[in-house]
């Protein structure tokens, strides 16, 4: 179980987030929306301590970082737990797809080369990359570094693994292809939380959704709450774009 | 003007046995320099807390006075320091058992690792931060990021600067001659005047050392393309 209670984070005066509480059972997946700006990403960063929080409390299974005075230990506890997706896939650029996956579990979980191989070709078979192995990033479309990426996350068997826009640096066509692989691991009951700006695949893929704005929570509930009848006005609002749009679209 | 041609063949071969100092002289100065330059680099980059100042005077001052000069202040200074701590202390050791290259060694290294810490500072810049926050993602710490993620690219950045610098310090060793040390340049100067043919004399060396710069050039290309292979794709 996560739970992040009254996070805080400021840029110089800028308050980006604002004392947010959220709590994610194990096998939940999260999805967080809201405008650009509202704080979203800040908050998936500051789970994994990307981001220092000013404030607040963050707690994965049975470690936690009180963000006042944080201890080195226990920020490599909290980093451990987790795995991060990115926007930007940021695949380690001088290895190669499999080198990439297997990375964290030789130099981080001391897991004997062989084994590491092993899961990571089995990991990259799973999200369609059998024929890539020895691929480098450079020789690899936005779409395949992106799923790599995923397949780097899901190897170290984390607690919760975070999405950043896992698609938005993608073109339309490769979308598709990085969303299927997310489901396909969502209905493994891996627990996630995914940062992102497409609607629709939000309201089929998450068990719950929150809606952020200026550093606060909005509204959250389950997605059919959220999408078919939510309470605030600003998350109508938000949403009526997307709901508009794919009535056009029947 | 008559050019002795076969002079200048005699005088490459008597050249030959000074290729070894000088070659010494760069790799040692280059290999300190790359340490401290790397020393230096991370402490201005992290910002270190004092050392980072320091680190920044460092380069200032030394980037700021030349090679020759720190030579000269190194080869006065040394000595007097040395006696004076022998004196105190009652060392049996005195700046005479010095070799005359260990002032050398001990000069150039101090140089080249202020303008190899530039060098290895753009190397370090060149790698986008994305690569140090998805080495602490996966669970590195700042250590394995560095020697593992960080370090290979930027090397692979800096390469061309790199090679860049070790030719300047190629060059730069000729000036050991000013402490008698008998580098290519010293010996070209001792077969010049005692066969009064200095244009052949400083020809061979010249030649000497466009070989030995064309050697580092070559290397660097090929070491360029190993390490870089990433960026083309290599063997996918």
């Amino acid at each position: 179980m996560i739970k992040l209670t009254g996070i805080a984070k400021s840029f110089g005066k800028n308050e980006v987030l604002k004392g947010i509480d959220l709590t994610v059972e194990k096998g939940e997946v999260v999805a967080i929306l809201g405008p650009s700006g509202s704080g979203k990403t800040t908050l998936l960063r500051c789970i994994n301590y990307l981001e220092r929080p000013s404030d607040g409390e963050i707690s994965i299974g049975d470690s936690s970082v009180q963000c006042r005075k944080p201890a080195k230990k226990d920020i490599q506890a909290l980093r451990r737990k987790t795995a991060m997706v990115f926007q930007q896939y940021n695949l380690f650029r001088h290895k190669t797809a499999l080198e990439n996956v297997m990375e964290g579990l030789v130099v981080v979980r001391k897991v004997p080369k062989e084994e590491a191989r092993k899961r990571s070709i089995e990991l990259l078979e799973k999200v369609g990359l059998a024929d890539k192995l020895d691929a480098y990033p450079s020789r690899l479309s936005g779409g395949q570094q992106q799923r790599v990426g995923i397949a780097r996350a899901l190897a170290l068997n984390p607690e919760v693994i975070l999405f950043d826009e896992p698609t938005s640096a993608l073109d339309p066509e490769l979308v598709g292809e990085v969303l299927a692989v997310i489901r396909k691991i969502a209905k493994e009951g891996i627990t996630m939380i995914i940062v992102t700006h497409e609607m629709g695949f939000a309201q089929e893929v998450a068990n719950h959704v929150v809606f952020m704005e200026g550093g606060a929570v909005v509204e959250e509930g389950p997605p059919k709450a959220i999408f078919q009848s939510p309470k605030e006005e600003r998350t109508r609002q938000f949403l009526a774009r997307f709901t508009s749009e794919s009535a056009y679209s029947i | 003007m008559k050019l002795d041609f076969s002079f200048i063949w005699k005088a490459f071969l008597e050249l030959l046995p000074a290729v070894p100092t000088t070659i010494q002289i760069t790799v040692v100065s280059v290999l300190c320099g790359f340490a401290i330059g790397t020393a230096i680099a991370l402490c201005r980059m992290y910002r270190v807390p004092v050392l980072h100042r320091i680190a920044a005077a460092y380069v200032t001052v030394i980037r700021g006075t030349p090679m020759l000069t720190h030579l000269l202040l190194i080869y006065v200074g040394v000595p007097l320091l040395v006696d004076g701590l022998s004196g105190r202390y009652g060392w049996s050791f005195r700046s005479g058992d010095i070799p005359m290259i260990g002032f050398a060694y001990l000069s150039f290294s101090i140089t080249a690792g202020a303008y190899f810490s530039e060098v290895v500072r753009s190397g370090l810049l060149a790698v986008s931060k994305g690569q140090l926050e998805a080495a602490y993602s996966v669970g590195m710490t700042t250590t394995q990021a560095l020697r593992r993620i960080v370090f290979p690219q930027a090397f692979a950045a800096a390469l061309p600067n790199l090679s860049n610098n070790v030719i300047g310090m190629l060059h730069g060793s000729t000036l050991a001659f000013t402490v008698s040390v008998v580098d290519i340049n010293a010996r070209a100067e001792i077969v010049a005047t005692t066969n009064w043919k200095f244009f052949e004399a400083y020809l061979a060396a010249a030649l000497l050392f466009w070989g030995l710069t064309i050697l580092i050039e070559r290397l660097s290309a090929l070491l360029e393309r190993r390490v870089t292979r990433y960026n083309r794709g290599g063997v996918a």
